[in-house]
């Protein structure tokens, strides 16, 4: 019998001859990128691969995840919906709105959110958040993970328009696609400065940690609004 | 103050009570497109950090949680799949085209290269390949069947090659015949991009030929996007890890990316060709710029190309001298 131990809201670790990450999965019987089903006393979980997901190496890095199941979730970045459908696993009673701008992985996309009733897609440019300012309501948690060189700005724009008070920022920053010759340790040095500095809303620092081994030159961030 | 949201037109008062209302009616269609039109004026949004969802619940749009949740799930999918279905456009045909024609490129090759080891052990003395090849076996088979009417005919008398199995005849005529057909699609292929290049790029087309001007469009993204590109990006794209060595390391900057393709270039001389790949970088950008954004046909464009390739030549008849390699420079780097 595979052992089960709860890491924070939703996450957990499966013990069967390895350790796996996993949430318990909204859609039962269906697996969404080839991850492994499992079951244990009746519940479907969906193991999640912290390769694959920057959120789920922010979790095995210890990160604390400030999402619980009635969260509300901005994801800007949404890709294809891997790291998305484990979000929308974790909210259960919330919502998660997936921001997209790439036609073929939106296509992708569509077919995991008629799946999963809270799951709003919204295909638009996330550095241009007046685009959804009429679809999304108030969140507590912004999740960003796009590989643009203005990321800290376009993650202070968003919170400007939609981040509660006492919501989080939880953010991957991509040190090649700010960069590609400069020293990542610099670069992240000089991203999260602009984080706390820079623009307006300005933010509180919580965690910053590379996400090595899991993703090369990847710098997880957790932060909070500054007051 | 007065805004749109995704389900209705609020007035708000100061004190942020909702002082009248327009709700939206109709299907989740309506609703979808109308979400999509709102995204286009930029005034009259609801202010940052407004509560859609208490307003909705407040004015009567829905009557609960779940509700709002679902309604909205409804209008952001079908938004979505409005957007999908407008988004491929003129440019994204063209590039699946040129990928396309890789793909069949590659294909072609390694079914010729199996085709001519296969049949070179029946008749290895044809000295056909490619296409001749394909056709030749697509028709005859076996070398017993090629008539006097042919000028491989002698040769197929005496030839050293295997008698066939008529199994085998068969299963090597079908392989040759879808050869055949491949090497026919990559010629409709190009016909539909030189058809579709000089539609949406006349001027481009006339510079870079429909080929290349299709694959530096793939490589950009989109005709929009090649267009912002300045002119010295153009010039190296394609050369990616040339580039990139170039700027980490100390090696020389790439002088040409895939528009080395360009007869004006691979057919010069190696000391001309980083001028000209500059010149014609210029005129490329340029006639990005004239079909993206006015739709112009220039023809002065390459007349003024072909007189600086003209200058470039008649300015630099001989190799420089003084080359690097000899002492110093690359050797110098080694030691």
């Amino acid at each position: 019998m595979p052992e089960i131990r709860t890491l924070s809201e939703g996450v957990f670790e499966i013990r069967t001859d390895k350790k796996k990450l996993a949430t318990k999965n909204l859609d039962p019987g269906k697996a969404v990128y080839g991850e492994k089903l499992i079951q244990i006393e009746g519940i479907e979980y969906r193991a999640w691969d912290p390769r694959r997901s920057k959120l789920g190496a922010m979790i095995l890095k210890k990160f604390k995840i400030p999402i619980k199941s009635s969260s509300k979730v901005l994801y800007l970045g949404a890709a294809s919906g891997t790291t998305v459908s484990h979000v929308s696993d974790l909210v259960s009673e919330g919502a998660v709105y997936a921001v997209e701008f790439s036609a073929r992985s939106m296509r992708d996309l569509i077919g995991l959110a008629a799946r999963r009733k809270n799951l709003y897609p919204i295909f638009a440019d996330a550095g241009k958040p007046e685009n959804y300012l009429h679809l999304v309501e108030p969140v507590d948690v912004i999740f960003q993970d796009i590989a643009q060189p203005n990321q800290a700005e376009i993650a202070a724009r968003n919170a400007a328009c939609f981040l509660k008070k006492d919501g989080y920022l939880l953010l991957s920053i991509k040190a090649r696609s700010i960069d590609t010759t400069a020293n990542p340790k610099q670069i992240f040095r000089a991203e999260v400065k602009k984080l706390e500095q820079e623009f307006e809303p300005k933010f509180e620092i919580q965690t910053a940690r590379e996400l090595a081994p899991y993703h090369e030159d990847h710098l997880g961030v957790l932060a909070k609004l500054k007051v | 103050m007065k805004f749109n949201t995704w389900f209705g037109t609020l007035d708000i008062g100061d004190n942020g009570k909702v002082l009248s209302v327009n709700l939206f009616s109709g299907s989740v269609r309506e609703l979808a497109s109308r979400s999509l039109s709102l995204r286009e004026n930029r005034h009259s949004l609801p202010p940052a950090g407004f509560d859609l969802r208490a307003a909705a619940l407040e004015c009567g749009f829905v009557n609960s949680q779940e509700e709002y949740n679902s309604r909205l799930h409804a209008v952001t999918l079908e938004a979505v799949k409005l957007q999908l279905s407008a988004s491929l456009t003129p440019d994204q045909r063209i590039i699946q085209a040129v990928e396309a024609l890789d793909d069949l490129n590659e294909a072609a090759n390694s079914l010729s290269e199996r085709l001519s080891e296969w049949y070179g052990g029946y008749f290895p003395e044809t000295g056909l390949a490619g296409e001749e090849l394909a056709l030749f076996v697509a028709k005859y088979g076996s070398r017993e069947n090629v008539g006097p009417e042919n000028p491989l005919y002698a040769k197929a008398l005496e030839s050293v090659g295997a008698k066939f199995e008529a199994e085998d005849e068969v299963l090597l005529r079908e392989f040759a015949e879808s050869l055949c057909s491949l090497y026919e699609q990559r010629r409709k292929t190009e016909a539909y991009i030189e058809s579709s290049m000089l539609d949406r790029a006349p001027n481009l087309t006339t510079i870079a030929g429909a080929g290349l001007g299709a694959r530096l469009i793939s490589i950009a993204g989109s005709l929009e996007k090649l267009a912002l590109f300045p002119s010295s990006t153009i010039q190296v794209i394609g050369a990616n890890r040339a580039l990139f060595k170039h700027l980490r390391a100390r090696a020389p900057s790439p002088k040409h990316g895939v528009i080395y393709s360009h007869p004006l270039i691979n057919t010069s001389p190696w000391w001309l060709r980083g001028k000209i790949a500059r010149a014609l970088a210029a005129k490329l950008s340029l006639a990005a710029r004239l079909d993206y954004y006015s739709g112009r046909i220039d023809t002065a464009l390459l007349e003024e190309l072909e007189e600086k390739v003209q200058q470039i030549r008649a300015s630099n008849p001989r190799p420089p001298q003084r080359r690097k390699e000899k002492n110093g420079g690359k050797g110098k780097c080694q030691k």
